[in-house]
C-alpha cells in the first residue's frame, strides 16, 4: 500500500506490557513468559521494550508486591530476546537507587525512565544524572500527573530536562484523563522543553487511546501503550489499537500490524489469563484518582474487612494516595468499617 | 547569669528547613547557646530567615565554623556528600559534631535505644528521619524475636524534604537500612521513600512490616507502647497509628507531626531529627559539667 520510502517513524511507541503489566498479575510472570512476548514484540518491530516489576528497579517488596523474579533475571531474560529493539527499564528515586541503575545498565538497560510524582521532580536530578553518566538514554515521567495543572506540568517537566533527561512527560496513572485535559498538559510541556515529549495512558473511562491521539496531536512524540493493553487497573492503552489508529492517522510508527497483531495474540495466550477490563472498581479508581496498580491490594483490603472496594477507593482519593502508599490502604479500609459500624 | 556560662556553644551548619530549624530549637533551649548559622548562599531563603529571627548567621560555610570556633558543638544540616569534608575540618578542633545528614560516618546514635554511648564518641551521626522514627520500635521489636526481615516505608508531605534530602535519597535508604540491621540484628533490611504531594500535607508516616519466628503478641504491644511513650518525651507528636501482630509477622505504622516550634503540623520529619538532635547536645552538656 505504501510506495512510498519509509519515512523515519514520527511517533515512538514504548511498550511496558512487561513492566506494567506486572501490576495485573501480582508482579509473578515467569522467564518463559518474558522471553515470549519480548520476542514477538521485538519481532513486530516495537522500539522500545521495557520490563521490570510494575514499579520498577528496586520496587519488590511487602509493600508493594514481591515479584517472581529478581531484577537481574528479568532483564538477563529480555535483552537475550531484543535483537532490534531496546530493553527500557523504569525507577522511581526513592524506590530504586543509583546501584539499581549501574546494574540494570550493565545488564543491557538502554532507555531509563526516572519517575517522580507530578510535583516532585526534583527527586530526579541526581538519577538522571547517573543515567547520563552510565551511557543510557536517561526520560523523566510524572506520576499521577493529574493532580496538577498544566503550568505546574510544564515547570516541572523543565526541570527534568535541565537535570538531563532527553525525553520528559506525564503518565496519566489513575486512567483520570479526559482528551481535552490531555491536549492542554502536552501542549504546555511541549512549548516549555526542547526535548520529547512522553504520554502514558490508562484506560479506567475508557480513553486510553483517545487520550493517546490527543496527546500525539498536542505534540507528544513518545506513547506508551501494552499489547491488549495488559497493565495496571484497566489496563494501559492498547498497543495493537493504537498502531491500528496511527496507521488510519497516516502517521508512521515502523511498527507492522500483521506484526503487532500477532505480538498481542501472544500477549494473550502467553501473560494473561483475561485482558483487562473497566470493571466497575476501574470506573472507582479513575474517578477518583487513584494509581491504577491499588486495584488488587485495594480487593484484599476491602475482603478481609468487609467493606465495599468503591468506597474504600474512593476514600483512598479523598487521601490523595499516590502509588508506594500501599501501606494506607489497609488502615484505610479499617477506618471506613469502623465508620460504618 | 550564672546559668548563661554553662551553655554550651553551638553552631548550625545549613540553612535548609533542617539547619533552620534546628537553630530556633537551640535558641530555645535553657543548655545550650546558639552562636553561629552557618549557610554558604547569601540569598538562600533559609540563611535570610535565620537572620530574620535574629541568628547570627554566616554564609562562610565550615570555613566560617572552623576559623570562629571552637565550638562546644557543631550540628551538619547540609548533605550527606559534604559531611566528611566538615568532619575533617571539625576534627582536630575537639568539637563534638552531631551529623544530620545520611552519611552513618559517625556513631550512629539514636535516642532511647544506645543515647548512653553518645558520651564517649566526638563525631555523632543519626542516621535519617525515617530511622529516628523506626527505630526506636524496631529496637524494642528485637528484644522479642530476631527479624529475618524488616522492611521500612517512609512517607513524608512534599513541603517537609528540602533539596539535600531529595539529592540524598540514596544515602537516606542505604544508612537507615544498615542501622536497622546494626541496631536489631536483622538479616536483611529494606528501606523505601515517598513524598507525597497532597493537600492539606500529610504527617510524616513510617509504615513498618517485620518478619520474625517465635512472635509473642502481648510482650510484642507492650514494648511498642514503651518505646513509643519514651520518644514522646522528646518528639510529643509521635504516634502508633496501625498494629497488627500476626503469626511470623508485624506491621506497624508511625505518625509524626511537629508541635510546640515553628514547623508546620505536618514536618514531622524534621521534628524527630531535630528533636533527637538537640537532646543529644543537651545530655552531652550535662555530661560534661
Amino acid at each position: 500500500m505504501n510506495t512510498h520510502p519509509p519515512e523515519r517513524p514520527r511517533i515512538l511507541l514504548h511498550d511496558p506490557t512487561l513492566r506494567d503489566g506486572h501490576h495485573a498479575v501480582g508482579h509473578q510472570l515467569d522467564a518463559d513468559q518474558l522471553r515470549a512476548y519480548a520476542t514477538a514484540a521485538n519481532a513486530a518491530g516495537v522500539p522500545v521494550v521495557e520490563v521490570g516489576h510494575g514499579n520498577g528497579l528496586g520496587a519488590s517488596s511487602l509493600q508493594i508486591g514481591r515479584a517472581r523474579l529478581d531484577d537481574a533475571t528479568m532483564l538477563t531474560t529480555v535483552r537475550e530476546a531484543l535483537t532490534s529493539a531496546r530493553m527500557g527499564v523504569f525507577m522511581a528515586p526513592g524506590w530504586g537507587t543509583s546501584g539499581d541503575l549501574a546494574a540494570a545498565v550493565h545488564r543491557g538497560a538502554d532507555v531509563i525512565r526516572i519517575a517522580a510524582h507530578c510535583t516532585e521532580a526534583d527527586v530526579t536530578e541526581r538519577h538522571l544524572g547517573v543515567v547520563r553518566d552510565l551511557g543510557a538514554e536517561a526520560q523523566g515521567v510524572l506520576l499521577m500527573s493529574h493532580m496538577t495543572g498544566p503550568g505546574e506540568l510544564a515547570e516541572q517537566c523543565a526541570l527534568m530536562a535541565k537535570f538531563g533527561a532527553q525525553a520528559v512527560g506525564i503518565m496519566d496513572s489513575a486512567g483520570h484523563y479526559l482528551p481535552s485535559e490531555v491536549t492542554g498538559r502536552v501542549h504546555a510541556i511541549a512549548e516549555a522543553v526542547d526535548v520529547p515529549v512522553i504520554f502514558h495512558g490508562h484506560n479506567n473511562l475508557g480513553l486510553a487511546v483517545a487520550n493517546s491521539l490527543a496527546a500525539v496531536d498536542a505534540g507528544a512524540v513518545v506513547i506508551d501503550a501494552t499489547a491488549r493493553g495488559f497493565g495496571a487497573g484497566a489496563g494501559n492503552t492498547q498497543l495493537e489499537v493504537l498502531v491500528a489508529v496511527l496507521e488510519r492517522r497516516g502517521i508512521e510508527t515502523g511498527i507492522g500490524l500483521r506484526e503487532v497483531l500477532s505480538a498481542a495474540d501472544v500477549a494473550a495466550d502467553r501473560l494473561m489469563k483475561a485482558p483487562p477490563s473497566i470493571d466497575s472498581i476501574a470506573v472507582a479508581s479513575g474517578l477518583a484518582g487513584v494509581f491504577s496498580g491499588f486495584k488488587r491490594p485495594v480487593l484484599e483490603s476491602a475482603r478481609a474487612e468487609g467493606v465495599d472496594p468503591v468506597d474504600l477507593f474512593l476514600a483512598l482519593g479523598e487521601r490523595q494516595v499516590v502509588a508506594g502508599q500501599e501501606d494506607l490502604i489497609g488502615d484505610t479500609a479499617r477506618q471506613l468499617k469502623a465508620a460504618t459500624r | 547569669m550564672a546559668a548563661d556560662e554553662q551553655r554550651l556553644r553551638a553552631a548550625v551548619l545549613g540553612a535548609g528547613l533542617i539547619g533552620v530549624d534546628l537553630a530556633d530549637r537551640i535558641r530555645r533551649s535553657g543548655k545550650l547557646e546558639l552562636a553561629l548559622v552557618a549557610g554558604r548562599d547569601r540569598d538562600s531563603l533559609g540563611l535570610r530567615r535565620a537572620a530574620e529571627m535574629g541568628h547570627p548567621t554566616t554564609v562562610g560555610g565550615i570555613r566560617a565554623v572552623a576559623d570562629t570556633g571552637p565550638f562546644d558543638v557543631v550540628f551538619d544540616a547540609t548533605n550527606a556528600d559534604s559531611h566528611a569534608e566538615h568532619w575533617a575540618a571539625l576534627r582536630p578542633t575537639g568539637t563534638t559534631l552531631i551529623d544530620l545528614t545520611p552519611t552513618g560516618l559517625g556513631t550512629v546514635i539514636v535516642p532511647g535505644v544506645n543515647s548512653h554511648r553518645s558520651a564517649a564518641h566526638q563525631h555523632l551521626n543519626l542516621v535519617s528521619c525515617g530511622g529516628q522514627a523506626a527505630i526506636p520500635v524496631l529496637y524494642a521489636i528485637s528484644r522479642h524475636c530476631t527479624p529475618s526481615y524488616i522492611e521500612v516505608v517512609s512517607t513524608g508531605a512534599s513541603a517537609s524534604a528540602g533539596r539535600a534530602t531529595r539529592l540524598n535519597l540514596d544515602q537516606y535508604i542505604a544508612t537507615t537500612s544498615a542501622a536497622i540491621r546494626t541496631f536489631t540484628g536483622a538479616q536483611d533490611a529494606k528501606v523505601m521513600v515517598n513524598l507525597s504531594p497532597a493537600r492539606p500535607a500529610p504527617p510524616f508516616r513510617v509504615a513498618m512490616t517485620v518478619l520474625a519466628d517465635g512472635i509473642r503478641p502481648a510482650a510484642v504491644r507492650t514494648s511498642i507502647a514503651a518505646a513509643a511513650q519514651a520518644v514522646r518525651a522528646y518528639a510529643p507528636g509521635f504516634e502508633v497509628t496501625s498494629l497488627a501482630v500476626d503469626p511470623g509477622r508485624i506491621a506497624v505504622a508511625v505518625e509524626v507531626t511537629a508541635s510546640g516550634g515553628r514547623l508546620p503540623r505536618h514536618a514531622g520529619s524534621v521534628d524527630i531529627i531535630n528533636a533527637a538532635a538537640v537532646l543529644l547536645a543537651e545530655q552531652s552538656a550535662a555530661a560534661s559539667r
